[in-house]
């Protein structure tokens, strides 16, 4: 995800957009099934406003010190899965833009628990909500793409395809280049 | 517009919330939003007129990862909003549902309830369902599960402010009076006039809105079929807005010997969404119940007053076939065709009851200034005009379920005023004058419109925000 620098105006929509596409939802804020959790977080500071996102990293640091393998990285980017995930936050850590949260997360469209001791029951257990890693993961399961980008009220996010990226970058330097070639010519008549 | 003592103004920015993006102030029609980019926005009381667009434009919500961390439940309790009311954000409008829910726990009061045509195009998407769709039946199933004894219909109102209304401009017609006439079913246009501009007042229709008319009629009319005695009945509606909140609580819409307020207390639809969750209603699994007879018998005239356009066409509907002028088109029920006029605004003009006339429909409050410019000017060439503060209707309203970012608005809008459209064709009745229960209402109760008795009951005069305001 990129963020047009100056463009973010701090609505927070993508945040809220990002928390709604996570869990069963319709159309309105109400009919949000929990509390919002966005995987995605606007921080401003000193006047400016970006939301920062995972960068979904292809060496991603917080895959390599997952001591239970829950974090892996595949084609589509760098995925948590809550099932594997011991909530130890050894990926907080490391992650270099501090992408990676531990929050209620979901799976399958449930909470996923925890069994703490129950101290009112010797032996017994009780069944309380987990705190594990959170993350984006580009809306993978949803056919339009990322939530974020679609919500944005100033177009200022967008999702980036490196290879993408190069194409247009390559082709401005080419068309820049050839301009001041041309630019050369006319000058030396 | 101060607050009362003791009561939470209708609509408030959260400055520990607020983000600064301004979307509100993008959205708010009379700049009544100011505040620098990136800083806490504040609004002017006296140039607010409650239509909470800011409330539907503000994402600003207290999210778990803030610093310093916020408690939404805390917020909610501070705001006296449901706990099943979902997150909470920078701008709001105050939540009324204690007052409504102790109206109708009181032993000693009759809770009437009424509910306007927008509310059953819009309450079901807070549980899951698109835009647009039509829940009549089980929004009257669940107000009955919430413990009221009567579920009547602002819609009934609705169709009773179309005689009234009509008759007013075919009266204003013929005795050379104030032209062009307004519509005042809108509590925040109302506001604009009395605030922006004072002098324009006189062309505000005396009617009171469909809200204040149910409501005047529940202490009166229906407790009287009832046997109730009107100070024990408690007066709730719901509203797919948040002015309606303001307009209950105004001086001047008080009715009766005992001067009661017509209406006790408003809930909007999201409010009302909260209220059935938290009762543990499905309401997905509700059957679908009629409204009580008599006041919540309505026409398809009466549905259309939730879109922009729609007033104007219920009464002209009435005012047509009341002068005799049958008119076969295969366009709207009345004949009249409205064609676009600049930015939200619809003209049309035809002939009635053998004079040349012009109306006018404005969707948006925003869009009202040049017309408002040429009244005071004495160059207006129109008689009627409708004006909606909210784009596209009340189906757009303040108090309506706010729509997730990145949902097409005008879309969502679009499916819910198509709802109503199709609502109102698929109704016996179509026009106000045609419905049984308000013939009924005029034979036993009001005698005509326009009567002495209407104008007691139904009529007001505007004016009051001008001198000082209320809230």
């Amino acid at each position: 995800m990129s963020v047009t620098p100056g463009a973010c105006i701090g609505c927070r929509a993508c945040e809220l957009a990002c928390a709604a596409a996570h869990m069963a939802a319709g159309a309105t804020v109400g009919s949000m099934t929990r509390p919002p959790v966005p995987r995605l977080y606007l921080v401003r500071e000193g006047g400016t406003a970006a939301p920062v996102a995972c960068r979904h990293c292809e060496a991603a640091p917080c895959a390599a010190v997952c001591p239970t393998a829950a974090v892996r990285c595949d084609a589509s980017g760098v995925v948590v899965e809550p099932a594997r995930c011991i909530g130890c936050k050894a990926c907080l850590a490391v992650c270099p833009v501090g992408a990676m949260a531990l929050a209620e997360v979901q799976d399958h469209g449930r909470p996923v628990l925890r069994r703490v001791p129950d101290p009112a029951a010797p032996g017994g257990f009780v069944e309380e909500p987990a705190w594990l890693a959170s993350k984006c993961d580009l809306c993978r399961e949803r056919p339009a793409g990322p939530a974020c980008v679609g919500a944005c009220p100033v177009g200022a996010l967008s999702l980036v395809v490196p290879g993408e990226v190069r194409r247009v970058r390559l082709l401005a330097a080419a068309r820049a280049m050839a301009a001041a070639a041309s630019g050369a010519r006319e000058e030396g008549r | 517009m101060s607050a009362r003592p003791g009561i939470a103004p209708v609509i408030a920015i959260d400055p520990n919330l607020c983000t600064g993006c301004r979307r509100c102030a993008e959205v708010c029609p009379v700049g009544a939003v100011s505040g620098p980019q990136g800083q806490p926005q504040a609004i002017d009381a006296e140039r607010c007129v409650l239509c909470g667009q800011c409330v539907q434009a503000c994402y600003a919500f207290a999210a778990p990862f803030d610093e310093p961390a916020h408690d939404p439940a805390a917020i909610r309790r501070q705001r006296g909003a449901s706990e099943a009311a979902g997150p909470v954000f920078a701008a709001h409008a105050r939540c009324d549902l204690d007052a409504a829910k102790a109206l109708v726990a009181d032993p000693s009061r009759v809770a009437m309830v009424q509910c306007a045509p927008a509310v059953r195009v819009t309450l079901a998407e807070e549980f899951g369902l698109a835009p647009g769709s039509l829940t009549p039946g089980k929004l009257a199933a669940g107000l009955r599960r919430l413990g009221f004894a009567v579920v009547y219909d602002t819609t009934f109102a609705a169709d009773v402010t179309v005689m009234e209304e009509s008759a007013e401009l075919l009266a204003r017609i013929a005795e050379g009076g104030r032209l062009p006439l307004f519509t005042s079913c809108c509590p925040a246009w109302v506001r604009h006039v009395e605030t922006a501009w004072p002098e324009l007042t006189p062309h505000l229709s005396s009617c009171k809105s469909p809200q204040q008319m149910a409501g005047a009629l529940f202490k009166s009319y229906a407790a009287s079929l009832d046997g109730f005695d009107p100070a024990a009945v408690a007066s709730v509606s719901v509203m797919p807005c948040t002015a309606k909140k303001h307009e209950a609580a105004r001086p001047e819409l008080r009715s009766g010997p005992a001067d009661l307020p017509d209406v006790d207390a408003v809930v909007t639809v999201a409010e009302l969404a909260a209220w059935l969750k938290e009762a543990g209603i499905d309401f997905a699994a509700l059957p679908g119940e009629p409204f009580d007879a008599p006041l919540g018998r309505y026409s398809g005239a009466g549905v259309i007053f939730g879109a922009t356009g729609g007033v104007m066409e219920a009464a002209l509907r009435t005012a047509v076939a009341l002068c005799g002028e049958g008119r076969e088109t295969a366009g709207p029920e009345s004949g009249i065709v409205f064609s676009p006029a600049g930015p939200g605004v619809a003209r049309a003009e035809f002939e009635l009851a053998g004079s040349k006339l012009a109306a006018v429909t404005v969707s948006g409050l925003a869009n009202v200034g040049p017309l408002l410019e040429a009244v005071a000017a004495g160059t207006a060439d129109f008689q009627f005009m409708e004006v909606m503060c909210c784009p596209g209707g009340c189906v757009a309203g303040g108090g309506t379920p706010k729509l997730l970012p990145g949902l097409d608005v005008a879309a969502a809008v679009a499916a819910r005023r198509q709802a109503l459209c199709d609502h109102d064709r698929a109704l016996p009745v179509r026009a106000a004058h045609a419905n049984p229960a308000v013939t009924e209402l005029y034979a036993a109760f009001l005698e005509r419109p326009l009567s002495h008795r209407s104008h007691e009951l139904l009529h007001t005069v505007y004016g009051g925000a001008a001198k000082g305001g209320h809230d």
